[in-house]
């Protein structure tokens, strides 16, 4: 291939394992350049697959494009031997399984290590590899709560604010591209391989890291304040036209609160001394709050947004996916590609899935010299004959027993 | 700059980093600084307005007491540098022209009004590598538009799908919008240096959206597909899934826990246990076994079951108990529970940090853990610490020079 160099162009990643925040590390990395080989097995299907539930399959490009995805059955003396003998020609290794689920399948990173002296290896789990919940089972959506931040999310006197998906996963995928390449860089200029250990547990806590010194200084737990802020007033989420529409502003300076004031018209409340400083908004938010919901009711989300944003005054509508789909801004940054997808049906091997057309979005990240690939979408076990054959040089026959005894299925 | 190897124990090569961002961006440099770059935040005379940002240190205001800035900059050398005065853009180009990073979160456009946008800037570092953290990104028709965190969960959907159904959408406590734009901006960073030391490129500009890295930080809710597939929007489920049942975040007798029932074998332990514990026969009807969506039509039954059973026992003995069954029930924790959590403890994640006016703080630095490399453990700078050793030592100006620009107000 006589491809422009990109930055991980002739770097080699194996990844093994589901879910979210790995794959997204992968896809990361597949996105930069670098060749990421994803071991799947047809046995054992990742749950992803079947999530969204009403579009099976059409999840997966967003956290599987642009790698090479084959099939080994780890579990299987045949395809533990295959997988380590692409263990010697790679650069790094990432898994999120648990010490003994490796153990019992032979996955030991020394043997790892030996096999190929200088690999990277990134170890990924739920709630840490070592330690004493070290053999604790855990799913991203539930280890989010762990990390402090739920408890401070919501209204106040109510239960903790909970997403309707899995974001400390994503704090976990982002950061290892960055020890990844790291340690990449640091193996170039020092000839020594690391083994790095990461948790959705402790990407999670980072992220509470204001309010773990605050209570260390000052013994104040977070308390549950809604969509209110110490610093701000008015500040919310406000019901515009339509059914669920919202439009979010954030009041925080003497000049957003002038502005506002003149955007919905100037009325007089506007001039009254309850709320003619950010301290006495504070203390009046409540009524604030129903006199701005006035004037939002009668406006769409989009309008009461256009409207402050003219005068500089923080405001948004609360996108929907219809907004996000249909928006000229994303649209103006080429943020949504169209992508195929696999059909994902439990009874097939994934040859047999049936192919859609879905949507997912671009890297964030635009690099001027070396952009982010979108990169080709790949079925599961679509690459084997380039990964077993080009790669590791396997022949036909050794291919073809290997995958009807189930060791490369 | 040379491409030159990190320190013993050390993950990062010491690159040169020249931090000029707010609460967008900060993140950014001080996940580069904790890992061993040389990040030096570039501040107005009057410091970073986050010095001035509450909560403080005892309650007690003062520029070196903020808790977000002593957070957000651990490992980062401070100097000041006025970008709005000639004499100190002039000085910015200097520190520029020999370092291997810029990162700021101005508004679109600023940084060019002052003669420091990257077109400036390469023809005197062409290897300069500058990433832009910015609510929408630098194109686009909303480039121009005002943010704040609360806005940026918002205009990203974020809060679409937090909250309650009955409630507005909500906000996330940790101003959750100064991560995933931040992260994304670092990992672009890692790739473009990569690009330049190890494949012989050159320096380059990164836009970062904020919105953009918000959007997939909630990837596996597909608010776009769902539109393009159902004509649905995604929306707000509360504490209990509708997806999984049972998922959600449950009372338990001292606090709240979150379960989920992913598998049939999880819902075949889950609900003997149930069995077990409250009597209930009505748990083990056959219409609710089998796979984690059968249980839909009974989710709301399904609920109060579950709470009936999660309120008999505490946090932690659920968390335990429940792993001894192969059930995953977690303790919502709070900021104190981190603190004393064995788990923690025992994978390197909290370091004693020494500050002058802070004193010593556990902080939350080991985002990775490794026998090879550790985080560094500098607290975050005082105001223009820096400045003697960067202008004096690095630049070379005389103490006569560095007095001059002291009393013009430029450092």
């Amino acid at each position: 291939m006589a491809d422009a160099k990109k930055p991980l162009s002739g770097i080699r990643i194996l990844e093994l394992g589901p879910y979210v925040a790995l794959p997204m590390t992968g896809r990361i990395l597949a996105s930069m350049g670098a060749e990421v080989i994803k071991i799947e097995t047809n046995q054992v299907l990742d749950e992803m697959n079947f999530i969204p539930a009403w579009s099976r399959g059409g999840g997966q490009p967003e956290f599987q494009r642009a790698k090479k995805r084959i099939t080994i059955d780890v579990r299987t003396p045949g395809g533990l031997e295959v997988f380590k003998e692409l263990v010697k020609v790679s650069d790094v290794f990432m898994t999120n399984f648990r010490r003994n689920i490796l153990d019992r399948w032979g996955i030991d990173f020394p043997e790892l290590r030996r096999l190929r002296q200088d690999i990277i290896l990134m170890w990924q789990t739920g709630l840490g590899g070592i330690g004493p919940y070290y053999t604790y089972k855990s799913y991203g959506i539930l280890v989010q709560h762990m990390g402090g931040v739920s408890m401070m999310s919501g209204e106040e006197g109510e239960p903790p604010a909970t997403i309707n998906s899995s974001y400390s996963d994503y704090h976990t995928g982002v950061f290892q591209p960055v020890a990844i390449m790291g340690a990449l860089m640091r193996r170039r200029l020092t000839g020594q391989p690391a083994t790095m250990e990461s948790s959705i547990f402790k990407s999670g806590a980072i992220t509470a890291g204001p309010a773990i010194l605050d209570y260390q200084s000052n013994g104040r737990m977070p308390q549950r304040i809604g969509n209110r802020d110490p610093n701000a007033a008015p500040h919310g989420v406000y019901k515009c036209q339509g059914f669920d529409r919202w439009c979010a502003i954030a009041v925080r300076t003497s000049e957003h609160w002038a502005a506002f004031c003149r955007a919905i018209g100037s009325p007089d409340w506007c001039n009254e001394d309850s709320f003619s400083s950010l301290e006495n908004r504070l203390a009046n938010q409540e009524r604030l709050d129903q006199l701005v919901e006035e004037w939002t009711a009668g406006l769409t989300a989009e309008d009461a947004m256009s409207k402050l944003q003219e005068v500089g005054v923080p405001a948004s509508l609360v996108s929907q996916g219809q907004d996000l789909y249909e928006s000229a801004h994303l649209k103006a940054r080429e943020f949504y590609r169209p992508t195929p997808f696999y059909l994902a049906d439990r009874g097939k091997p994934a040859w047999e899935w049936e192919g859609g057309d879905g949507i997912a979005a671009a890297s964030p990240p635009k690099l001027s010299e070396s952009p982010m690939e979108f990169g080709h979408y790949s079925n599961i076990g679509e690459d084997n004959d380039y990964v077993f054959k080009e790669i590791l040089g396997m022949s036909d026959t050794e291919i073809q027993l290997l995958t009807e005894n189930q060791s490369l299925y | 700059m040379p491409f030159e190897a990190p320190a013993d124990g050390v993950l990062l090569p010491p690159y040169r980093v020249l931090d000029l961002t707010g609460p967008e961006g900060v993140f950014c440099g001080k996940l580069l600084a904790d890992y061993g770059a040389d990040v030096i935040k570039v501040e107005p005379p009057s410091g970073d307005p986050t010095r001035q940002k509450p909560p403080f240190i005892g309650d007690q205001p003062g520029p070196e007491r903020s808790i977000d800035f002593l957070f957000y900059n651990t490992n980062k050398k401070s100097v000041t540098l006025d970008l709005e005065s000639p004499q100190g853009q002039d000085l910015f180009k200097k520190l520029a022209a020999s370092a291997d990073v810029l990162v700021e979160s101005f508004p679109v456009g600023y940084m060019k009004s002052l003669g420091l946008d990257f077109d400036s800037l390469r023809p005197g570092n062409p290897g300069l590598v500058m990433a832009s953290i910015t609510p929408f990104g630098q194109t686009g028709p909303w480039k121009d538009y005002q943010s704040s965190d609360l806005i940026s969960l918002a205009a990203s959907g974020f809060m679409q799908i937090t909250g309650d159904p009955d409630g507005p959408p909500m906000r996330q406590g940790n101003e959750q919008s100064h991560f995933p734009g931040a992260q994304h901006a670092a990992s672009a960073i890692m790739a473009a240096l990569f690009y330049r030391d190890m494949q012989d490129g050159t320096g380059q500009y990164i836009d970062v959206s904020m919105q953009e890295a918000m959007i997939t930080f909630y990837t596996d809710a597909h608010p776009t597909l769902a539109w393009m597939q159902r004509g649905e929007n995604v929306t707000r489920v509360g504490a209990t899934s509708t997806l999984v049942i049972p998922l959600g975040v449950y009372p338990s007798s001292d606090g709240w826990i979150s379960a989920g029932i992913i598998t049939p074998r999880e819902w075949e332990a889950l609900s003997q246990w149930m069995y077990e514990v409250t009597g209930n026969e009505e748990i083990l009807n056959d219409d609710y076994k089998g796979g984690n969506q059968d249980r839909a039509p009974y989710n709301d039954l399904i609920t109060a079951m579950v709470i009936d059973f999660t309120t008999r026992f505490t946090s932690e003995e659920l968390f335990h108990q429940g792993q001894e069954r192969n059930l995953v029930i977690i303790p919502v924790n709070s900021v104190s529970d981190l603190l004393s959590d064995p788990q923690l403890e025992a994978s390197n994640f909290w370091f004693d940090l020494d500050h002058a006016e802070a004193g010593t703080l556990k902080y939350p630095l080991g985002v990775f853990d490794s026998e090879e490399v550790s985080p560094m453990t500098e607290p975050a700078p005082h105001l223009g610490q820096d400045n003697q050793a960067i202008f004096g030592g690095e630049l070379g100006l005389s103490d006569s020079e560095l007095s001059a620009l002291r009393s013009q107000g430029t450092i």
